[in-house]
Formats: C-alpha cells, structure tokens, sequence
C-alpha cells in the first residue's frame, strides 16, 4: 500500500531552457507583444484539445450517410455536430488555425495522406497536437516524393493497384482523412467505432482496425533473433 | 535578415535568412540541459518538459491579433535554424532557441535584456 502513496518522480533541477522560456514569454508580456490572460487562454486550450472530436466525426459519418454527405462537402459545419467551431476554436478567435476543413474520404482504389510540406500546418482544433514526426522536414520532403516507401515505413503497404493521394495543408486549408470502415464492426456503436479510429488513421498513416484503440497496451513482441545474451 | 531565395524542394519557394549565432543562445546551447537528460537522470517518463505548453502558448500568442510574429515566419526560421546552428540541438529546445532567436532578430527583445531577464528568473525560480 505504501507504494501507491509514493509520488511520482519529478525533475528537481532548473534548466537554462527552462530559465528562457519564462525570460521569453514575461518579456513578451511587458512589451505588450501580448496579454499574460491571452496567453493563459491558450495555454488552457492547448491542454484541452485531442483526436476525440475528429474520431467522432468519422464514426458519426461511417453510421450516418447523411451526415457523411455533409462531412465530405462541408467539414467547417461538420465539425460542429462534434463540437468543434473552428471560427472560434479557442473561445477568442483563430491565430493560426483556419477554418477551411477538407475531409478526405478513403475507398478501396484511393489512399489519402497529409502533409504540410511549407511548415507543419495541422487542424488542431478537431485533431489535437501534431506528432513530431510531422514537423519534421524528412517526412515533409520525402512523403511527396515517395509516399508509398513512407508509407511502409509507419509499417503501412498500399497495394499497387490503390492510388495514393498525398494532400499538402496550407495556410487556408486543413485536411483530415476519413478511412475506410473496417470488417468486423458491423452492429458496432458510435462510441465503440470512435474508439478504434486513432490519429495517425485521420492523417493516413494508419488503418483503423476492429482490434486496435487509440488508448491499448502497447504491444511488446519479442525479438525473432535476439542478440545472444539478450 | 536578407537572404537568398530558394526552393525547398517540396515545390515552395522560401526565403532563406543568413543567421549569425546570438551569444547569449549560444551558451544556452552550450550548457543547457536538455529534458531528454533531466528526464533520464530523475526517472520521469514525460515525453515533454513543463514548459512545452508555454512554449507553444508564447509561440500562438504571438501570431494572435497584434501578430508580431507570424506563424509561417517563424516555422520558416525554425526549421532554417534547426539545420545549422541548432542542429545539434533536441526538440522541444531547439523549438524555444529559434523562437527566441528570432524575435532578436527582428528587435521584438533585446540580447542584453533577455540576458538580464533570465539571471533574474533563475535566481527566482531557484530560491527556496
């Protein structure tokens, strides 16, 4: 039992980092460049935001062919049956998010993926933080060029006979793909669907598969030819 | 902050800035601890530092309403500075050292202030 009371180990050190990004942000406040009250309210709202509301939408559109329909022609008012206003994503307007929403539907002859290849543009309102792997210029250069080998590197193979279409985000548009519903969820609900459609799937990436949550253990599989001695 | 045009073959053309090192960054480059350290050392799994959030906060900040830096400016910079002077440098740190650098470079914050600033942030958030 007193283990579990035990608390959780914690960084006792100040950083230089650290030091300058307080010296940074107090700094810019001083100068009036912003508000300590804005910066709190973006600060709230980037630990508020996830992939839940986007998972949502493609689970509501992969039961409801209506709501299907608007998601692919109109993502902005889309977005609102799961609670996303993208005009006022934060509560006080939109600094570098835009309200152009593309969803991009995957059928059994066309793959979608994202990209942004200028900078690492991302819909977070609806999509949460962007993994570091997309800001990175390696992805952002090669996915264009040789989506397929990219693709196989997240451990993802599109057959040959698929077409791959790579979309680049830019400042006015934000893209989120909507995969293909899996075999083997038939009679499943919106909620049990919205679980098994992870981020990398709405970025295409990945698929979604029946066996699959965002929130699973993660597997540890052994090596099939271990070093000796280990 | 003249510089040459380039391609950045991805099919955008950007404008690429001549950076000189700000001596001040230097040493924090030099002799700062990076998270990824301080995390090992004291058995903490968090992927990111405390300070991300702020980070990403000053950063969102600062291209809102009055836009004294716009997001696709510094984004340009950062992955510009995270390919020379800061490449040795890990993420999210390197995220703060441009971020910084630039706005030296525009006069959004002065070296010498930002060196003033920082001794009296350290001494505070050191003192008991």
């Amino acid at each position: 039992m007193a283990d579990k009371h035990k608390p959780a180990p914690m960084v006792d050190e100040v950083s230089d980092f650290e030091v300058l990004e307080v010296a940074v942000r107090e700094l810019a406040i001083e100068k009036g460049l912003f508000s300590a009250e804005d910066h709190r309210r973006f600060a709230e709202f980037a630990h508020s935001i996830g992939p839940l509301p986007a998972a949502r939408l493609v689970a509501k559109s992969w039961l409801d062919p209506e709501f299907k329909k608007l998601a692919l022609e109109d993502g902005f008012t889309a977005s609102k049956e799961v609670g996303i206003d993208w005009l006022n994503p934060t509560g006080f307007g939109t600094p570098s998010d835009y309200c152009d929403l593309r969803v991009l539907e995957n059928t059994p002859s066309v793959h979608h993926v994202v990209v942004c290849t200028l900078c690492s543009c991302y819909p977070r309102p609806i999509l949460g933080h962007s993994p570091e792997w997309y800001r990175t210029p390696n992805y952002r250069r090669r996915l264009v060029r040789w989506p397929r080998q990219v693709l196989s590197e997240f451990g993802l193979q599109i057959p040959s006979d698929v077409e791959v279409r790579v979309e680049d985000s830019n400042q006015k548009c934000r893209f989120m793909v909507m995969p293909m519903r899996p075999e083997g969820t038939e009679d499943w609900s919106e909620d049990q669907l919205a679980e098994i459609v992870t981020r990398d799937c709405m970025l295409g990436v990945a698929l979604p598969h029946p066996d699959r949550k965002a929130d699973d253990k993660r597997p540890v599989h052994k090596a099939a030819n271990p070093v000796h001695g280990h | 902050m003249d510089g040459q045009e380039k391609n950045n073959g991805a099919g955008a053309v950007n404008r690429e800035p001549e950076f000189s090192s700000v001596s001040l960054l230097e040493k924090v480059r030099r002799q700062g601890k990076v998270w990824g350290d301080l995390a090992k050392k004291y058995g903490v799994e968090n992927p990111d530092p405390p300070w991300k959030i702020n980070l990403d906060s000053t950063c969102e900040a600062l291209s809102a309403e009055q836009c004294a830096l716009p997001v696709l400016e510094r984004r340009n910079e950062e992955d510009e500075l995270s390919e020379s002077l800061y490449q040795d440098v890990p993420y999210p740190e390197r995220q703060l050292l441009a971020l910084a650098h630039s706005m030296i470079e525009r006069g959004l914050i002065d070296e010498d202030e930002l060196a003033l600033r920082m001794k009296y942030v350290s001494k505070r958030l050191n003192s008991a």
